[in-house]
């Protein structure tokens, strides 16, 4: 362990002499917000979607996205599928280099994955390989049951040829091995200097557009043009720095005196303001994340489903968002896929009718369950503490009030206390959200198995053999379709009702070319260029 | 002498060790946990995750494991930022929190004592009017306010400073240092000020008037120092609060300080960092008292003959 009182006298010394020396302000850098702090900068074990970015930016994966979230060639410059669906292998492109100039061959993936799922890394995101996709032997390395690297469907045949063998067919493996979750691991410089290797830019070897330059905890990391990469003629910006940008009414500042050029939010209560004033750089589409209020199956009258239909039915989902949240989230009377275009799936089946006669509908179903203006519903809602989260909470609360007479409370909770409340079931509605792993509709319908979630207390063997059914599928389009139906029995039961898509929303400066929204949520920083 | 000093710090040493033991069971008490982040995570794995942090021992065993590594300057490695050890996140905050906070410290002892002795000099002047203003608004409008004001009036109008961050080094440094001073100018001018019409009544500056010295010599080189004592006992708790208390101006400005640290590992459940920082804090206050003592002891020999 390092001596305490000799790193902080030493840090002084460095912040000292950072305080004193000026760098100028280079042009040819991209300046990134990236919100709170990157957990980690160890790509087996980071779970931010933020310092995805950068991991996105200093490591290539067998395939990567584009701006818009499609998935194109990487590391693998193509691929075969079995005819099962079961089985991708990756063919590597020739004369693939780590930054330092070591070759990069099949093995490094493989042993990326290895150790991600090694317990002794205590990564959490093992389950992208056990439960996400299915990789044959992956839970029984995750679980410690045994270390022996053959038992894993994850092989490298040759340098160039990395073979993933799964359970059961996912066209969505694709978005799996393209994200964040799966870099490669050059093993000589981790087995050198073990997990510190990754912080320290000196040492560290990437294999993406970028390598590190300069890593200030809480502050920023700088990323440089890497040489070796294979495309690095068509990398454009010579350096990007992420800064933590923890507080968004500063970022915004920021933003507005040039000292960042794409910031990671925008504060909601000027979206409209900046909308009006400088519309063309205002960028704000639909995320991965999706909102729905749960119900609390075990608490009567919640059970009655007549009483969660009116709920469902009572809130206006346009007003809500237009007139009360106004934080550029989509209305939404789905769960699943709002975001993914090649997915068709079903509404809840008062979709299409007008508030005026959901409202009707829903003080019928309401007074049938035995509840009135004389006997009110009382019904406690737990929900986090975030700003438009509460708001959120608020609005709903009180079209439930109006519509229903139902005198709702909300009871919001920091972010820890509201996931432990969850399983605690102290709750009667739930404001409920959920990130999906790729952007796909499955990932969500996969999550809401009562067999994947037991805290929703949901029974339905149904949806579990209509999910099982999907899960067999290998054409693509086939695969949607029985997903589709699986939603359909999962919103006819309204154990949730479903609020809106959460939108991803940043400030995009004018000197940056290339930018486009993406649910997927990757912007790639070669794919961008500065003028 | 000495033995004040020893008392002092075993004193100091007893408070600590209450507050280690209070912090780290509290701390518990909140719901949640540092690895409760997604509801997807698989229980064997994050009972892996626990068990590398031996979140899984019983809570005495945690403890005991806690207080062995403090004997060996170990904080153990933080959980949320997970590169990290808890030693290495406060060697990276702490600079940056202590050189904004004793420049503030700095400017508000100089900006406040001329301030306070200008209006005691000259009452009911226009300058001391203007030094009453500084004081009430500078104590009365809160950091969330008058920071993101200057950096709308300095940064983004005039353009003069950086907005936040730590990129133009220490120009960026202009502003916080300036937040974090104004209430401090504004107390330590109205101190200054009423201590130093008091002093100015006092017999001995009455003799040195009689003895025909000039007026500014009669303040700088007699009233000045029996202004200051209360300046001074004022100091020690300021320049701990100050250092400690820049939470706000660093998520303001967007500065690496050891204050954000704190607020995310308290948010994330990062044990070790919220005890790490609650220690350093607490030590930090216990010894800049001890130091305030020392000096007004230094300063003032009724203090010394009376123990």
């Amino acid at each position: 362990m390092r001596n305490l009182l000799g790193s902080a006298l030493g840090g002084m010394a460095l912040a000292v002499s950072l305080a004193l020396a000026l760098p100028a302000l280079a042009d040819d850098t991209l300046d990134r917000g990236i919100g709170s702090e990157w957990s980690s900068l160890d790509p087996q074990v980071n779970f931010d979607a933020a310092a995805g970015w950068i991991q996105m930016d200093a490591y290539e994966g067998l395939v990567t996205f584009d701006g818009t979230g499609k998935v194109i060639p990487g590391a693998a410059e193509s691929w075969d599928v079995s005819a099962d669906g079961k089985t991708y292998t990756f063919h590597l492109r020739d004369g693939l280099k780590w930054s330092n100039g070591d070759p990069l061959v099949a093995q490094d993936f493989v042993n990326g994955i290895l150790r991600t799922l090694n317990p002794e890394t205590a990564s959490e995101k093992g389950y992208y390989f056990y439960s996400v996709i299915q990789v044959k032997g992956a839970k029984a390395i995750a679980d410690g049951e045994t270390k022996d690297a053959a038992t894993l469907g994850v092989t490298a045949p040759d340098a160039r040829t990395v073979v993933v063998e799964m359970e059961t067919p996912n066209p969505h493996m694709l978005d799996i091995m393209g994200g964040f979750q799966v870099a490669p691991l050059h093993s000589p410089s981790f087995a050198a200097d073990g997990a510190g290797v990754f912080i320290d830019p000196a040492k560290v070897v990437t294999n993406g557009a970028y390598m590190f330059k300069e890593v200030v905890p809480q502050s920023h990391v700088l990323l440089v043009k890497n040489p070796n990469y294979w495309d690095a003629a068509n990398v454009k910006i010579p350096q990007v720095r992420y800064l933590v940008t923890e507080d968004v009414n500063t970022e915004l500042k920021r933003y507005q005196a040039g000292e960042i050029d794409i910031t990671y939010d925008i504060p909601v209560n000027q979206i409209e303001a900046l909308k009006a004033s400088v519309p063309a750089e205002v960028s704000i589409g639909p995320s991965t994340e999706v909102t729905y209020y749960s119900f609390n199956l075990q608490r009567p009258p919640l059970d009655n489903i007549d009483v969660r239909r009116a709920l469902s039915l009572a809130i206006d989902r346009e007003t809500l968002q237009a007139k009360i949240v106004k934080g550029g989230a989509i209305p939404s009377y789905s769960y699943a896929g709002g975001f993914d275009p090649d997915y068709h799936g079903p509404q809840i089946a008062e979709a299409t009718m007008a508030q005026a006669d959901r409202d009707a509908m829903a003080k019928e179903l309401l007074a049938k369950a035995g509840y009135g203006p004389d006997n009110p519903l009382k019904l406690k809602i737990v929900t986090t503490v975030a700003e438009d989260r509460v708001r959120l909470a608020q609005g709903v609360a009180l079209m439930w009030k109006k519509t229903l007479g139902v005198e709702a409370s909300v009871d919001s909770m920091e972010r820890k206390a509201w996931l432990d409340a969850f399983y605690a079931g102290d709750w009667d509605v739930f404001g409920d959200n959920l990130v999906g792993d790729f952007a796909g509709a499955e990932t969500f319908l996969a999550y809401m198995r009562p067999s994947a979630e037991p805290g929703y207390n949901w029974v339905k063997p149904e949806y579990d053999a209509a999910m099982d059914v999907a899960a067999e599928e290998v054409d693509p389009v086939a695969r949607n379709e029985k997903l589709a139906a699986a939603e359909k029995i999962l919103l006819d039961d309204s154990i949730f009702a479903p609020i809106a898509i959460e939108p991803t929303r940043h400030m995009v400066s004018p000197h940056v070319k290339g930018w486009s929204t993406s649910a997927a949520g990757y912007n790639n920083t070669q794919f961008l260029s500065l003028e | 002498m000495l033995r004040f000093i020893g008392k002092r710090l075993w004193d100091g040493g007893l408070t600590l060790a209450a507050l280690v033991t209070l912090t780290f069971f509290v701390m518990r008490l909140a719901p949640g946990g540092p690895f409760s982040k997604s509801r997807k995570i698989s229980p064997e794995v994050l009972a892996n995750i626990q068990k590398t942090y031996h979140l899984d021992e019983p809570i005495w065993m945690q403890f005991a494991r806690y207080v062995k590594g403090l004997a060996t300057f170990d904080l153990g490695p933080s959980t949320r930022f997970r590169d990290y050890s808890v030693g290495d996140m406060i060697a990276s905050g702490l600079p940056w929190s202590v050189t904004i906070g004793i420049w503030a410290i700095l400017v508000a002892t100089l900006v406040g004592i001329a301030l306070g002795v200008a209006g005691a000099m000259r009452r009911n002047s226009a300058t001391d009017y203007a030094a009453g203003i500084v004081g009430v608004v500078g104590v009365a409008v809160p950091i969330f306010v008058i920071g993101p004001l200057m950096q709308v009036i300095f940064a983004l109008r005039l353009g003069w400073v950086p907005v936040g961050g730590i990129a133009e080094g220490w120009r960026a440094l202009i502003l916080p240092v300036l937040v974090l001073a104004l209430p401090n100018i504004a107390y330590i001018s109205r101190l200054t000020r009423s201590s130093m019409i008091e002093t100015l009544r006092e017999n001995y500056v009455r003799t040195a008037r009689a003895k025909g010295i000039g007026e500014g010599r009669v303040v700088r080189g007699h009233a000045l120092k029996g202004t200051l004592l209360p300046v001074i006992a004022y100091l020690g708790p300021a320049t701990a609060a100050i250092i400690t208390g820049s939470i706000l101006i660093e998520t303001i400005f967007a500065l690496p300080g050891i204050g954000r640290h704190f607020v995310d590992a308290a948010l994330n459940r990062d044990y070790p960092l919220v005890m790490g920082i609650t220690l350093l804090y607490g030590a930090l206050l216990i010894l800049l008292n001890i130091v305030t003592d020392l000096i007004r002891a230094w300063i003032d020999p009724r203090l010394r003959n009376g123990r």
